[in-house]
């Protein structure tokens, strides 16, 4: 039984080229791990990637227009905005009932409200925003400019940092009252590859194609590292079942690659539904989400490929190493010594 | 065979409620989602509070913060504009009537004693004991049936309130609330237990008079007054194109998911497909009771957890299609997939519980309402799995020998050459044992 069980001609042995998911991990981490830290030097915010209006503050502008302005329109001015090099704006109509512009005698029905990263004292882009703005609406009358704070703050963020820290700890703990510690060490290890990809991904992107990150990314991120977690406990829970039926008629490494071939077609049908998802919100999608869609995608993209040939290949290489360790002689020399 | 009846019938008679929760509910939308009130606030100087400090914008804004979090009202934007004002946007589920009342309040409490009457002059004079020696104010009703806010005070105002009311035996004490006098009691003996109440003078509270100065005890009070200098419905932070465009593509990728589910795992993936919408049903019904304040935060959660339902089902068809290649009966195969799933599908989703319940009371505004939405979506979606799949597979197959193996998008050659079929005993198979 065991001979069919443990063999069949389609399987990859993800085992024996372990050095080579390995690698191909590191190649894909450390470009991001590099960005990152020459982005924490180099950007002011000391961030790892490139932060929005969420986190750093900005200009609020603020236009007054005599016409009705339908929240479809919106599209029209972002796109304006973005053509005329103003990134990210956070663009709301507002339909005001007693206006800053009551006192100077001007009868508005709707004010454009434009918040944007650059700081107050940027004439040119107040300039360019203004333009932009008239282009669509000749009458619009610029009646306030004011700087505006982050409405995610460093402490808010440090906090959340806390929050997951605790978290990472509630799974250690549970995976190896379920599973064994090094399981539960081991899915953390993968969790945190799957995570520092998709920080070093925007990290990369921020650099080159000046990506900035908005407080949504947190939640992208920790979507990613719940699906990642998810999978990687999948491939676990059919290591330790095989183990309980087959422990006598397998190795560990022939039952890490049964256990990874017969949940293949569910990892990959699972990845695949969520990407279709995702791939559909990214193509159809609004403009204001396409970072926080592109950030899961490439998570769970990520996150698929490490509970696959990452974590279980680990797993295997740490048991090989510490039976090593057991069956070095300094080891055995202890063992007999202890015996007596 | 009764029994899965039975269990049909109360999936039924679920969904029947739960779509009535949702048509009878409102949906309560975010900040980002729809839209609110923009009020504009700005700090007010006093005749001892000549300029407005950097510090005091930073502790007027958290005690801002606080405020709204005391409403009740799900993410808030709160931010400093210009020098001295602050911008705070409400999303539209809560009474702008009632969150303008709350912003304005100073919410300044203090106890005063009368002025010595050496020189005829009458008045009350400070005592040094306000509301920042108060730990916790709750509403309750006296002997007399009228509303009163009890104090519970801090261990300093505990001392502070002993030695003052030791001091005033037989004399009036004052309470002002926000400048004006709420009622001055006589002293008949020392209070030491740190508890006060505060009634309404002869009148006494009005519910909502109390309550609110309850919420505004423990929110704190403002460090500065701030006057509220402008107010306006905003439109959705994230755009309201972005938005109508998003929900399009949603339906658009769920379809798509529901297609690949038919198209790949056949009979069951329609299975599947029922039981996806059962639970799209059940926990926007849930949403809807709790109630949740949606926002993207929240749907990415809601996605998450959508992804999770989908991949129980995955997981459990995977085994039955196992199962079912290695020569096992209907009822056996489609048990023995289900026992076979669970403890993957138990241990990756107390896994996410945890974290999210962690997440939940730690973190912060996005986080809690990502933790809330998945937590949920999570519980539900073992729920379905459980119940709606499997019940529903066993009322569409039944026992007895796979006749149509393409149901299962397997072929008849596949089966029994996996490993040799041995027949399991039912009790056995319940368990997941095989022989």
């Amino acid at each position: 039984m065991s001979e069919t069980v443990l063999h069949q001609h389609k399987w990859i042995d993800v085992v024996k080229y372990r050095w080579v998911w390995f690698g191909l991990s590191l190649l894909l981490i450390v470009p991001g791990i590099i960005a990152m830290i020459y982005s924490t030097i180099t950007y002011p915010t000391h961030f790892p990637v490139k932060v929005g209006i969420d986190f750093t503050g900005g200009t609020i502008t603020q236009y007054t227009v005599s016409k009705d302005v339908s929240n479809n329109e919106v599209e029209k001015i972002r796109t304006n905005l973005i053509k005329a090099g103003i990134e990210n704006p956070v663009i709301q109509i507002l339909k005001s009932n007693n206006a800053i512009s009551k006192a100077e005698n001007i009868k508005p029905t709707t004010v454009i409200s434009v918040k944007t990263a650059f700081k107050s004292n940027d004439i040119k882009a107040e300039q360019k925003i203004g333009e932009s703005i008239k282009a669509d609406y000749p009458d619009a009358t610029l009646v306030q400019v004011s700087s505006i704070g982050p409405s995610l703050g460093k402490e808010l963020f440090v906090n959340s940092l806390y929050a997951l820290a605790l978290a990472f700890l509630g799974i250690v703990v549970y995976l190896s009252f379920r599973f064994q510690l090094d399981y539960a060490v081991i899915a953390l290890v993968s969790l945190a590859h799957d995570a520092l990809f998709v920080l070093g991904f925007f990290s990369i992107l921020g650099i080159f194609f000046d990506v900035h990150i908005d407080a949504l990314f947190i939640t992208a991120v920790l979507t990613v590292i719940g699906f990642s977690n998810h999978d990687t406990i999948v491939v676990f829970d059919r290591i330790r079942e095989n183990c309980r039926f087959l422990t006598k008629k397998a190795t560990f490494p022939e039952i890490v690659n049964a256990s990874v071939n017969q949940t293949l077609a569910r990892s990959i049908n699972t990845s695949l539904t969520t990407l279709i998802t995702l791939a559909a919100l990214y193509i159809f999608g609004g403009e204001t989400t396409k970072d926080f869609v592109l950030a899961m995608i490439v998570g769970i993209a990520i996150g698929t490929y490490s509970s696959i040939f990452f974590a279980s290949t680990l797993l295997d290489w740490w048991r090989e190493r510490k039976e090593a360790q057991k069956n070095s002689p300094v080891a055995k020399k202890q063992t007999e010594t202890a015996k007596v | 065979m009764k029994n899965k009846k039975l269990m049909f019938w109360i999936i039924v008679a679920l969904v029947i409620v739960a779509v009535v929760a949702i048509v009878k509910k409102p949906t309560k939308l975010g900040l980002d989602l729809v839209g609110g009130s923009r009020i504009v606030l700005e700090a007010q100087t006093t005749d001892t509070i000549a300029k407005i400090t950097p510090d005091m914008m930073n502790s007027l804004q958290f005690a801002i913060e606080n405020r709204v979090n005391a409403l009740g009202v799900a993410e808030t934007l709160v931010q400093q504009t210009g020098e001295k004002r602050l911008l705070v946007e409400i999303p539209s589920i809560s009474d702008p009537a009632k969150a303008k009342e709350f912003l304005g309040e100073t919410a300044e409490l203090e106890f005063k004693k009368p002025l010595d009457n050496s020189d005829g002059a009458t008045g009350w004079a400070p005592t040094g004991l306000t509301g920042k020696d108060v730990k916790k104010a709750l509403i309750s009703t006296n002997p007399g049936g009228q509303w009163v806010v009890s104090l519970e005070f801090n261990d300093k105002g505990t001392k502070k309130f002993g030695k003052l009311t030791q001091e005033l035996v037989g004399k009036p004490m004052a309470i002002f609330f926000n400048g004006d006098l709420q009622s001055a009691p006589v002293i008949q003996e020392p209070i030491l237990g740190g508890h006060a109440q505060i009634s309404g003078g002869d009148t006494g509270f009005a519910y909502e008079e109390a309550k609110k100065m309850v919420d505004l005890l423990n929110a704190g009070a403002l460090p500065v007054p701030a006057k509220i200098i402008e107010e306006s419905l905003v439109g959705p932070t994230l755009g309201a194109d972005s938005i109508a465009k998003s929900k399009t593509a949603g339906i658009i990728g769920i379809g798509l998911v529901m297609i690949f589910m038919l198209l790949y795992y056949r009979l069951p993936g329609f299975i599947a497909d029922i039981a996806l919408i059962i639970y799209s049903i059940l926990v926007f019904a849930i949403f809807k009771v709790v109630p949740v304040t949606l926002t993207l935060a929240g749907i990415a959660g809601f996605i998450l957890s959508i992804g999770m339902a989908v991949d129980a089902n995955i997981l459990i068809f995977e085994r039955t299609k196992e199962e079912l290649k290695a020569g096992r009966t209907l009822f056996t195969a489609i048990n023995a997939g289900f026992d076979r799933a669970f403890t993957s599908i138990f241990d990756s989703n107390m896994t996410t519980i945890i974290t999210c319940v962690i997440l939940y009371f730690l973190g912060t505004s996005i986080i809690k309402g990502f933790a809330l939405t998945l937590v949920i979506g999570v519980i539900v979606s073992m729920f379905t799995a459980i119940t709606v799949t499997k019940n529903f597979m066993h009322l569409l197959f039944g026992a007895g020998q796979l006749k149509h193996p393409g149901w299962f998008g397997i072929k008849q050659s596949e089966i029994g050459k996996a490993y040799e079929a041995t027949e399991t005993k039912k009790e056995k198979a319940k368990f997941g044992i095989l022989d």
